[in-house]
């Protein structure tokens, strides 16, 4: 006989109620409710809830119950700053800035930067809130030859838009790369996140570029119970081989195939 | 400065070992993937040197960060193959 994951059923039809009936803030049924219906026990209704705290759709209050969470919205990735993300999302955003000094460029930073080893950069610190809440912190380097005073009027008086800034500057950014892992966050990472038990985050490293110029490199990590990535997917581009040469000489007895000749 | 595309297809080239080393060449919104026969073959700095943004080796498979202009440079590719 198959063996029969009665959580599985439990689980999928508390999702239907979440997607279709309720919405955020809406209590569960109860377990034993659940328990009743499905003819399971209380352990098997706890596994199916479990399962969906953990995805980050049920948010569990110690002693008042289990309530629908809030959305998460997904978006393409854009290249735009932690602001306009939060808001595109129709989120309302706030940052709190962390730490802001100039240092010697770390080698990889460097690197990133398209700088030598050591040059002077600064580095920003933030903590990212999205209605209310913690969402992301973010840690960025910013080559200072190129935006020397950036840093003149922190904490106060630093750039709420660090991309407006560059604009400022006469660097427009145009293009980008993000790299996007997923891992637990660190003991200091899930202090400010003020992450639960559920501790996963996403970790975005992001180069930003105006034209030819590197004008930023940074390493956030978001709170993967609340932002998820939407990813457009197109079908390849048509590639591009080198064109086969027409054959010059055929040995007695070859099939005469031009395979294998290259220009 | 950047050099131009026509000149910065001839470097990239010969950077990937000629044409006689490529497999095919793929445009990829900020990069340029390739796949090679000999990834030994491959000149990196000299990559770096004709503009690259970074490059990715893996196996025989080379990406090489471009920018949006990696569409123009395929097409100038395509013409040197």
């Amino acid at each position: 006989m198959a063996p029969d994951y009665k959580h599985v059923r439990v689980r999928d039809y508390l999702r239907g109620l979440v997607a279709h009936e309720l919405t955020v803030g809406d209590t569960i049924p109860s377990e034993r409710e659940l328990c009743e219906r499905f003819g399971v026990s209380r352990m098997t209704v706890r596994q199916a809830i479990d399962a969906l705290v953990n995805e980050g759709l049920l948010h569990r209050e110690q002693g008042r119950g289990t309530f629908v969470a809030p959305a998460r919205t997904d978006m393409e990735l854009r290249l735009v700053g932690f602001g306009d993300d939060m808001r595109r999302r129709g989120m309302t955003p706030s940052t709190e800035l962390l730490d802001a000094e100039t240092v010697e460029a770390p080698w990889d930073v460097a690197e990133s930067l398209e700088l030598d080893p050591g040059a002077a950069v600064h580095h920003v610190q933030r903590l990212g809130w999205a209605d209310g809440r913690p969402m992301a912190l973010e840690e960025t380097w910013i080559p200072a030859s190129r935006f020397p005073d950036l840093l003149d009027g922190a904490p106060d008086g630093f750039p709420e838009s660090l991309y407006a800034a560059f604009r400022d500057h006469g660097h427009d950014p145009d293009w980008g790369e993000d790299t996007v892992a997923a891992s637990d966050a660190s003991a200091h990472e899930a202090e400010l996140l003020r992450l639960g038990t559920a501790r996963t985050v996403l970790r975005i490293a992001r180069r930003t570029f105006a034209g030819q110029v590197a004008c930023a490199f940074s390493r956030s990590c978001y709170r993967a119970d609340r932002y998820t990535l939407w990813v457009p997917l197109t079908a390849p581009n048509p590639v591009v081989t080198p064109r086969p040469q027409p054959l010059v000489t055929t040995t007695p007895g070859s099939t005469g195939t031009t395979q294998e000749v290259r220009r | 400065m950047t050099p131009t595309y026509d000149d910065q297809a001839n470097r990239i080239l010969r950077a990937l070992g000629g044409v006689d080393n490529i497999v095919e060449i793929e445009p990829c919104t900020t990069r340029l993937r390739s796949e090679v026969k000999d990834p030994g073959a491959v000149d990196q700095p000299a990559l770096r040197a004709a503009g690259a943004h970074g490059v990715v080796v893996s196996g025989r498979v080379v990406q090489i960060v471009i920018g949006p202009s990696v569409d123009v440079l395929a097409s100038e590719l395509e013409d040197l193959m």
